[in-house]
């Protein structure tokens, strides 16, 4: 599809501060255009990488689960663990990758918790590197 | 905006006691997202003839960013004005509906000054020095006041020393736990940690302004700063809470070595310690800077609440749940996981 989205965003969002903004009559006015067009720019970033960052997140995070799922010694824990690594992300569709990664960080912070009481630190430092894996992925970079 | 200037001109008249007053050049100016802000002329006659005051208009907004107390911002001006500082001159608060619809203050308008943004990678120019000089002082001032003195032993917040922190981390856990529409790992490992590892008890109960950062004070084009503003999170606490949060990487214009995009931070910290007369110390100041980026998580975690539920769409609420949001969960993963 030409153009694509991301690139009718950037551009709109670049008319918009750089060309309309300042003909405004107001401050408010000029800063509130600016803003959108801040927010235009960093949608069209978004809608390039939004299924990339969900299908990694989600599958560093299944990856985790089934590593940890034999360390853990809550009985609860261990099956919810089991049950999360096994599913799939059987479409690409933005919202059903957030349903499914609402549901496995649920299970992220239940094991983070169980990992800090038990005092497992390796299993803790794993933990550690899915977030800042997740974290890193998902800033927006303002130009 | 007709409206809002006759309801504007009536209240003040009554207020000030000048039927004669007359509102002008009323216009909307960015404020953020708490509160909607106005600036506008008032003229009247005065004993020594005519008087025209440039002043500002703060109301509430339908929702606001943070549920903030406008009594409290509005006592903070008085009292820091009071004291000296560079702070507006408060006007008149109104907290019914009957004038304005929602409830607002006037305070005086610092004309003439600029304020940084933090998508702005060189704010200050030339006055780097002067205007972080300034800036690290005053928030030293701020710290070394006393809370009786100034009338502000009542404020929000706590009297212990040994309390400061866990206080804080209820009251913002509190908020997250309100406001997140999907779970937040690291904001909840941040809480985990911040409760594990209490800081020591602060060296004295402070104000804290709540929100001192690149973004809230005036400078005019000499890099003098005119006015601190936003001080509706003002409560007690640790003033190493303030000076931590001006630290804080999201307000480094990119180079956290100079935070605020000002000095370099080992002499902002000094400067702090001189005109507050307290120490920095270097394990207490780590745990508050850990507190400032999960604080940061919870204002961005409230503010996206608000934008996807529809009660306030400015853009800034929406800037605030996805930059904003996503730059404090690296930090936050940076500082607790490696």
């Amino acid at each position: 599809m030409k153009p694509e989205v991301d690139q009718i965003l950037g551009l709109s969002a670049g008319q918009l501060t750089g060309t309309i903004a300042p003909l405004l009559p107001t401050v408010f006015a000029q800063g509130s255009a600016s803003l959108l067009g801040f927010m235009m720019m960093f949608a069209a970033q978004e809608y390039d990488r939004a299924a990339d960052i969900r299908v990694a997140e989600n599958g560093d995070l299944r990856a985790l689960f089934r590593e940890a799922a034999p360390l853990v010694g809550d009985h609860d824990l261990k099956i919810a663990l089991s049950r999360a690594a096994e599913t799939r992300d059987d479409s690409l569709k933005v919202s059903m990758l957030d349903t499914a990664n609402v549901e496995l960080r649920r299970v992220l912070i239940r094991l983070q918790v169980h990992a800090e009481d038990n005092t497992m630190r390796a299993l803790e430092r794993r933990i550690w590197d899915v977030l800042r894996a997740s974290a890193e992925r998902r800033l927006l970079r303002l130009a | 905006m007709d409206e809002l200037t006759t309801r504007l001109e009536a209240y003040l008249s009554k207020k000030l006691g000048a039927p004669s007053l007359r509102v002008s050049d009323l216009a909307r100016i960015p404020g953020g997202a708490s509160r909607e802000t106005y600036r506008f002329r008032a003229r009247y006659a005065g004993a020594k003839g005519e008087i025209e005051r440039a002043l500002i208009l703060r109301r509430d907004p339908p929702a606001s960013l943070i549920e903030t107390e406008r009594t409290t911002e509005f006592r903070a001006y008085q009292a820091f004005h009071r004291l000296g500082l560079p702070v507006p001159e408060p006007i008149a608060l109104e907290l019914g509906p009957e004038a304005l619809e929602r409830p607002f203050f006037v305070m005086e308008e610092i004309t003439g000054c600029e304020v940084a943004s933090i998508l702005n990678p060189d704010p200050y120019g030339p006055h780097r020095e002067k205007v972080g000089k300034q800036f690290w002082s005053v928030l030293g001032r701020i710290a070394a006041a006393d809370v009786e003195a100034i009338g502000l032993a009542d404020l929000e917040g706590t009297r212990d020393p040994r309390e400061a922190g866990r206080h804080e981390v209820a009251r913002w856990e509190k908020v997250i736990a309100e406001d997140e529409r999907e779970p937040q790992p690291i904001a909840r490992a941040a809480i985990r940690w911040l409760k594990r590892n209490p800081p020591p008890p602060a060296q004295k109960i402070s104000v804290v302004h709540g929100d001192y950062r690149t973004g809230n004070f005036l400078f005019d084009a000499g890099g003098t700063i005119r006015a601190i503003l936003d001080w509706e999170m003002a409560h007690l606490g640790d003033p190493l809470e303030d000076l931590a949060w001006a630290l804080d990487p999201l307000w480094a214009h990119g180079d956290p070595s100079h935070p605020a995009g000002l000095i370099a931070r080992t002499d902002a910290i000094r400067l702090w310690e001189a005109s507050s007369g307290l120490k920095a110390d270097p394990a207490a100041l780590a745990w508050w800077e850990i507190f400032a980026s999960l604080k940061g998580l919870a204002i961005w975690i409230s503010a996206a609440c608000e934008y996807t539920e529809g009660r306030n769409t400015d853009a800034v609420n929406a800037f605030s749940g996805w930059y904003c949001l996503a730059f404090h969960n690296k930090v936050l993963a940076e500082r607790l996981g490696t």
